[in-house]
């Protein structure tokens, strides 16, 4: 149905008289499944949604017409807000027998019914079979109410006074009953033990107080078998041995309690110091191990310190960490020259490298000046035949004599004669002086 | 109708609650008061314990409960301060679109809000308060449900 039906549906439904399931006691636990989400009680009239999930009816109406706008044909979900349009009512039975049988305490608890029901039967046990329901006195005269179970064949009215034999107090009929067997303040009862006749009241004094009560020895503790009357006790333990160590004992037990705690005490502390000790080995151990890697000296020290602090474990741990500080110190300092040693070796290695460095580049610049020379020695001859060819072009009529001697002029030096000598011997085409000149 | 179950819930809430929650104080059936914590290690609030208020009307679980952080002296045995949030006001009030009208839902417990603030916490980054703090916490004196807040920070 849809949620205009459902909401009208409601409205119709008459809860008069019907027994408030979600103020039950419930007494057996439950699945959290067969719990409503919104009031967290077992599902009371279940309902289903087009997402699967299900809500008391009750819970699920008061939801919509708090979320649900009047204008929108829907509303969502109060688990998951899936927008939904339509309630089913019909949900598999098993989930509805499955609430029903929960067991609860009977709402008229109060009135003194004890009785546990499954929640299905809660509403015709209220009704029908439960004895505390209170129903209008028969006798229409009277106002009051009575227990149902109170109700006798004859249905005549118990609300009327009557008097007490022994209290002289007036007790309303219905309640004499209970009066008379429990509540009267002049009942009387006997002392299973002595016998005599006490208030029922003081009777739970009168037991701890009655001479005639069998009690145990007071020490009986320590193991004295005795069970005697209370009138005789005291004579039994004047004689008693058990309780005259009594005492005695005491103050052993409290010593051996003293005692043990101080032994506990002492095995924590023991087991502290245990720790310490282990760990100071440990330590010693591998500060042995890393000094042994380190030539001969440090390791025949470490050697001794450690032969010391295996037996300075019964004496003091301090001069063998002094000894192991001292130890390391030494190692240090054989650390620090090792140091300097490889400092001066390096810097040796360095200078010599150094040194054959600039003996090669020496070597490297002379080689650099002769290839320097020769190629200017080859280059001279050229530029000289350049400059003949270019001035006999341009002058035509100037002997190649002129330009021969500018040449010697313009290139002195040694390469000059050869120069001279060797131009000649390499003719050249005219078509080539303009590529070298452009060469050069 | 509140009432009637709201014990109910009380008592099996004690049962299991989930970690970094303890119900304080619980004494009447309309405020309660929870302690939450922050349980991985965000700088922000890490070892720190938040008191939350709840109050829940007649109409719980149907309605939501006004929640909010309350602050309690770092002098006393327990200090509780109020977390620094964009969306938590610095007099506690907290800006969050599931405990409003429109972001509630009765199946909601106090449970599942106490670890939605858990989280809102965690995923925290930012160390301010909300915008127009000042003025809020000296002029609101409206009352939490009175309060129309504007969701726009879909985020967190």
């Amino acid at each position: 149905m849809d949620i205009q039906d459902f909401l009208a549906l409601g409205a119709e439904s008459n809860t008069e008289g019907q027994v408030d399931l979600r103020a039950l006691d419930h007494v057996s636990s439950y699945d959290s499944h067969l719990m409503c989400p919104i009031c967290h009680c077992p599902f009371i009239k279940p309902v289903r949604l087009q997402c699967d999930h299900v809500f008391c009816e009750k819970c699920l109406r008061s939801a919509i017409t708090t979320f649900h706008s009047a204008d929108s044909d829907h509303f969502p979900c109060p688990s998951c807000r899936t927008p939904t349009r339509h309630v089913s009512m019909s949900v598999p039975r098993l989930l509805t027998n499955m609430c029903d049988e929960i067991q609860v305490r009977c709402p008229l608890a109060e009135n003194g019914c004890q009785e546990l029901v499954p929640r299905g039967h809660i509403q015709s046990h209220v009704e029908k079979y439960c004895g505390y329901q209170l129903v209008p006195c028969p006798d229409e005269s009277c106002d009051k109410k009575t227990r149902k179970k109170d109700l006798q064949a004859e249905k005549r009215c118990r609300h009327s006074y009557c008097r007490c034999s022994r209290c002289e107090e007036d007790v309303m009929e219905q309640d004499y009953e209970e009066h008379d067997l429990e509540l009267c303040p002049n009942l009387r009862a006997t002392c299973v033990d002595c016998g005599t006749m006490v208030v029922q009241r003081t009777l739970k004094n009168h037991i701890e107080a009655c001479p005639e009560v069998v009690s145990p020895c007071a020490g009986s503790k320590y193991g004295c078998q005795a069970r005697i009357r209370r009138a005789e006790i005291s004579t039994h333990e004047q004689q008693c041995p058990l309780v005259a160590i009594g005492p005695y004992f005491e103050a052993q037990n409290t010593r051996i309690n003293s005692l043990e705690l101080n032994m506990q005490h002492l095995q924590q502390r023991n087991e502290v110091f245990e720790d310490g000790l282990a760990n100071i080995r440990s330590t010693l151990v591998e500060s042995s191990r890393i000094s042994s890697r380190h030539g001969s000296g440090p390791t025949a020290d470490t050697d001794e310190s450690a032969d010391r602090a295996s037996n300075a474990s019964s004496s003091n741990a301090t001069t063998y960490l002094l000894s192991l500080h001292e130890s390391l110190r030494e190692e240090v300092n054989q650390i620090t020259y090792a140091l300097t040693d490889l400092d001066a070796r390096a810097s040796m290695s360095i200078m010599n490298e150094c040194l054959r460095i600039k003996e090669d580049m020496a070597h490297t610049n002379a080689a650099v000046n002769t290839v320097r020379m020769q190629v200017q020695w080859l280059m001279n001859p050229r530029l000289h035949n350049d400059t003949r060819t270019a001035s006999l072009r341009a002058n035509g009529a100037n002997s190649g004599a002129e330009a021969r001697q500018l040449m010697a002029a313009s290139a002195p030096g040694p390469s000059n004669a050869a120069g001279a000598s060797l131009g000649p011997l390499r003719p050249r085409r005219p078509s080539d002086g303009g590529r070298e000149g452009t060469k050069l | 109708m509140a009432m009637a179950f709201a014990g109910k819930r009380l008592s099996k809430m004690n049962e299991h609650l989930p970690p970094g929650i303890t119900l304080v104080k619980s004494d009447t059936l309309e405020e309660w008061q929870m302690d939450i914590k922050v349980l991985d290690d965000n700088p922000l609030y890490k070892d720190q314990t938040y008191r939350l208020k709840f109050t829940f009307s007649d109409k719980y679980p149907i309605e939501p409960p006004e929640v909010q952080f309350i602050e309690l002296p770092t002098t006393s045995d327990t200090p509780r301060p109020i977390p620094i949030h964009p969306h938590i006001y610095s007099n506690g009030i907290i800006c969050l679109d599931l405990l409003g009208r429109s972001g509630w839902s009765p199946v909601q417990t106090v449970e599942s809000v106490c670890m939605s603030l858990q989280s809102m916490l965690t995923a925290n980054t930012k160390d301010e308060r909300p915008p127009g703090n000042n003025d809020f916490v000296a002029y609101n004196r409206r009352r939490i449900r009175d309060i129309n807040f504007v969701y726009e920070d879909d985020n967190v």
